[in-house]
């Protein structure tokens, strides 16, 4: 296929815009489908995402169509995820595109996820078409949808498609635009090989698979190529295009400048295939890797830590599997005075922490706690040196320490207007500053905020949702790093600091939290054999106490023959229930606790 | 040589909606047809059998007629050495005791009578569903006297639904006026498959703990002052009155069961009679074994009952069998006493033996 008859591009929309049955819709119309059968979100692969109605992985998709000129298009569809924790991933499936469907629901205008990744779009100089979708819905408000494009988004009107995915109005139209408005790539097939990475899956058999998008030059079987930012080598075993269905994979002679394909190369371990990074052929280089790779950084760091330390291994390799799906998923060792022997890891985002926890816990089938999550502290010390901290415990001694900073995030929220008083209070007591207010229309205002990234790591889209009855939403981007007074908020069980339960916060919130905290604690740890002291402590001095009380009477009072068997199967069982507490000292803390604490605010 | 023999007589006049033993009501076409075959039951293990205890249980062991009662134990004593019998001890009830069986069981060698009078108030009597009135249980103890008893255990309860502390001093202090010379005192256990454990998962009966202990407490207080030794966390008794088959149990001996849902240790197996007296009819009668449950007891497996046992004993545990250094949180925290490298559980321990079992198993 020419290079000039290829468009590469994406479908950028919020959560139920329709991302979905719009895609369903091209591959239907350009027959790459047959009518969908049962399942519903082909792109959703994961059971995960799709229980919380987002995705996460990118999923390319080939398709031909034949426009209204007369020509045979090669059309790649790229799916992007759709939430912020992954921006780096979405900037990097939209540097493999010349343009984008903007989605936008009819009913429900412009929401904060969409101007967030517009402008994540633009950075790339992405074509964008807007899409006005459901307008064959009863609320539906395409004036409202359309003045919002033109106010919010800077984006002319007249260049939005009316459409219905569902009801299958303004399909053909969108192709259209697709085909005249989306420039061809524009690589050349002679030049040496540059090929972005924008992601990887991992075969069992096969190794990696390199999701590439070739911006100039060839790349076939047999190719000896590299990697430029690790300069790792390798020899190309296959190259092909994606496909809806099984077998996801159609093998191809070569890929040239323009395509989106697949590259499968012996790659032992994801961890080598950096998002972003080119790859070249090792034998005629390319004299240097395509703008805009970065290193992805993880935002938000928690302790990972097995219940029974003999899981330790286990965790490890479970660790280990995952990250062959997941290079963005940090881990390393580390040990806890509290918990043992565990490992420090790095997620993208608060969300991503969950997924992997949820899959450590429900694939892996482990048992683990995870300590509070921090974000990277910058410690200026009295001395002039800068620390970069994503641990409590790494905090050094107050007494040498200048100044602590803490990550800001701007955040856009999109509110209907009668939120506006208790979200503009939340908004405070999160310690933000809104910088901005526009309205939206008639109806909705976003604020443009400021906040303290870990006010928000937590519980804030929760709260944001509840006060705003599922009406509002937002998006943010990191803002750099601002000096506040911060302080460690440490929780002791019977005396003993438990560095799980540790915290860096704002000075005025840390004793109303470390009295939650421990009120939280006296709640979820169970009655035991000894009386349990909790206590909350700022430096060294204590804020907040509790305690639960000891067990009075635990003893059955038949044991005769036939008990004998019973009761020491009953023993077993409560020895082994125990098991799946933590003990610290010797007091015994379900792993409930570890999660209440971290919903504690 | 097993020296421990029990027997379980699975017949009771009426059944009590708190016991989870096996039992069933009686029936005296059957009754002919299991005493049989508990004594064809006795002559498979006759070899290996020199009983120093016996103890019938049930169910109600004098629930069977006198001369059913004659037929079972002098069966018996044709098919297993009873030479060295020094405590044969027969349940019973209240209801079932008549001065005419107590004198027959006496002439039959049993020395040891324990009765279950659970409660000395009508109204608690009643809430237990049990067949006897308070007088009738006096009246009983006076008879196990007059026909020369001078080993009598009285089984008293407490945690019944409604149950106040002050109705527990008093039956205490009732039961200490008529001398026994050992007492059971037991808390209710709400047992699975039983009437109590329906009507508390339905909420009706709402056990409280913290009376519970209270209750314990007030065991312990007033049977001690009266000179009762505290042998197990439920058994006090008089001076060499200790009831010598259960210590057995406790201390891990082997013993041998005999009859329907009868438990039997021999070494490194354990074994359960299946719990349904027309099947144990049938399997004794066709040659089959009568067990439905075995499992094997590993030295481990020993060692963690002994502990758990043991230590619910004034005999305590050796401490080296105990994890070093739970043994020494316990001990600082004041549930486990040492002494010449054995351990005991103090008095809060008592309270908490399940728990302390379960810390240092």
């Amino acid at each position: 296929m020419s290079i000039a008859r290829t468009r590469n591009f994406c479908i950028i929309a919020h959560i139920d815009h329709g991302k979905t049955t719009l895609s369903d819709r091209l591959l239907e119309f350009t027959g790459t489908i047959q009518k969908r059968e049962a399942q519903e979100q082909l792109l959703d692969a994961m059971d995960l995402e799709r229980e919380r109605g987002i995705t996460i992985k990118a999923h390319p998709i080939a398709m031909k169509y034949k426009a209204a000129d007369g020509e045979t298009y090669r059309l790649n569809l790229s799916d992007t995820p759709g939430h912020v924790d992954f921006s780096y991933e979405v900037s990097r499936s939209l540097a493999a595109c010349e343009g984008a469907l903007l989605i936008i629901d009819a009913a429900q205008g412009v929401e904060a996820q969409t101007v967030a990744n517009v402008h994540l779009a633009e950075k790339q100089g992405l074509k964008l078409i807007p899409v006005i979708n459901k307008i064959d819905l009863p609320n539906a408000d395409i004036d409202t949808a359309l003045k919002q494009l033109e106010d919010i988004l800077a984006i002319p009107a007249e260049e939005a498609i009316l459409a219905s995915a569902k009801a299958g109005i303004g399909i053909e139209e969108i192709l259209e635009a697709v085909v005249a408005r989306i420039p061809f790539p524009s690589g050349k097939a002679e030049s040496r090989l540059r090929a972005l990475t924008f992601d990887s899956s991992f075969d069992t058999y096969r190794g990696v698979v390199i999701y590439t998008r070739v911006v100039d030059g060839t790349i076939k079987a047999g190719d000896p190529v590299k990697l430029m930012f690790t300069n790792r080598a390798y020899e190309v075993k296959e190259v092909g295009i994606f496909r809806p269905q099984l077998p996801k994979f159609l093998v191809q002679d070569q890929l040239q400048a323009g395509d989106i394909g697949y590259v499968i190369a012996n790659i032992k371990s994801s961890v080598e295939v950096k998002v972003g990074d080119t790859l070249t052929n090792s034998r005629l280089p390319a004299e240097s890797p395509l703008p805009g790779f970065q290193e992805v950084q993880p935002m938000v760091f928690s302790g990972i830590y097995p219940i029974n330390t003999a899981d330790f291994e286990g965790l490890k390799a479970a660790m280990g599997k995952l990250q062959l799906n997941d290079a963005a998923f940090h881990f390393m060792p580390e040990s806890s005075v509290a918990l043992g022997f565990g490992f420090r890891c790095g997620f993208l985002g608060l969300l991503h922490m969950e997924i992997i926890l949820e899959r450590l816990r429900r694939e892996f089938d482990m048992d683990i706690i995870a300590t509070y999550p921090s974000v990277i502290y910058e410690i200026l010390k009295t001395n002039g040196a800068l620390l970069k901290v994503d641990n409590p415990e790494q905090l050094p001694d107050m007494s040498v320490v200048e100044e602590i900073r803490e990550p800001i995030v701007k955040c856009f929220i999109m509110i209907p207007n009668e939120y506006i008083s208790p979200m503009m209070q939340l908004i405070m007591e999160k310690r933000g500053e809104v910088k901005h207010t526009e309205s939206l229309d008639t109806k909705r205002v976003m604020l443009t905020t400021e906040l303290p990234l870990n006010e928000i790591l937590v519980d804030f889209v929760d709260k944001m949702k509840s006060l705003t009855r599922g009406y509002g939403s937002m998006d943010y981007e990191q803002a750099g790093y601002r000096a506040g007074p911060l302080v460690k908020l440490d929780m002791l069980v019977n005396g003993e600091r438990v560095d799980a339960f540790s915290s860096i916060v704002h000075r005025d919130k840390a004793e109303a939290r470390g009295r939650a905290l421990a009120t939280k604690l006296k709640e979820v740890i169970p009655t035991q054999l000894y009386q349990v002291a909790i206590q909350a402590a700022i430096g060294g001095k204590i804020v907040a106490r509790e305690s639960v009380s000891a067990l009075r009477k635990n003893v059955i009072a038949k044991c005769y023959g036939g008990d004998i068997t019973r009761k020491r199967k009953l023993l077993e069982k409560q020895k082994e229930g125990k098991k799946r507490m933590k003990a610290i000292g010797q007091v015994n803390i379900p792993q409930e606790a570890f999660i209440e604490v971290l919903k504690t605010n | 040589m097993i020296s421990h023999l029990y027997a379980h007589i699975p017949f009771c006049p009426k059944v009590c909606p708190y016991c989870s033993f096996y039992k069933e009501a009686s029936d005296r076409n059957k009754t002919q047809a299991f005493l049989d075959a508990m004594l064809k039951e006795s002559e498979l293990h006759a070899g290996r059998l020199r009983p120093v205890t016996i103890f019938f249980g049930g169910g109600t062991p004098t629930a069977l007629s006198t001369p059913q009662l004659q037929y079972l134990i002098g069966g018996l004593r044709q098919r297993i050495d009873f030479s060295a019998v020094e405590e044969f001890t027969i349940e019973m009830n209240p209801a079932t005791v008549s001065l005419e069986k107590a004198a027959a069981l006496r002439a039959l060698g049993v020395n040891r009578v324990s009765m279950g009078v659970q409660s000395w108030d009508p109204g608690l009597l009643e809430t237990l569903g049990r067949v006897h009135s308070a007088a009738q249980a006096r009246r009983s103890y006076e008879i196990l006297r007059e026909a020369g008893f001078d080993n009598v255990n009285l089984d008293l309860m407490f945690g019944i639904p409604g149950q106040t502390l002050a109705q527990w001093r008093e039956s205490l202090i009732q039961t200490i006026a008529l001398q026994p010379d050992h007492i059971s005192a037991y808390c209710l256990t709400y047992e699975e498959d039983t009437e109590y454990f329906v009507r508390m998962t339905r909420g009706e009966y709402r056990p409280d703990e913290t009376l519970d202990a209270g209750l314990f407490e007030v065991t312990m207080e007033l049977l001690g002052a009266a000179g009762f030794e505290q042998y197990e966390i439920s058994n006090y008794a008089r001076s060499g009155r200790e009831c010598r088959h259960n210590l057995a149990y406790w201390l891990g001996s082997d013993y041998l069961g005999l009859g329907p849902s009868a438990f039997s240790t021999l070494q490194n197996e354990r074994w359960k009679n299946v719990s349904d007296t027309s099947e144990f009819i049938r399997r004794i009668a066709s040659g089959e074994g009568a067990a439905d449950f075995r499992e094997a007891l590993d030295a481990d497996t020993r060692k963690v009952e002994q502990i758990a046992f043991a230590l619910r004993t004034n005999r305590g545990v050796p401490t080296s069998l105990l994890p070093t250094d739970k043994a020494a949180q316990l001990v600082a925290g004041g549930l486990l006493r040492e002494e010449s490298g054995r351990s005991y559980l103090t008095q809060r321990g008592k309270m908490l033996a399940d728990a302390v079992a379960e810390d240092v198993i």
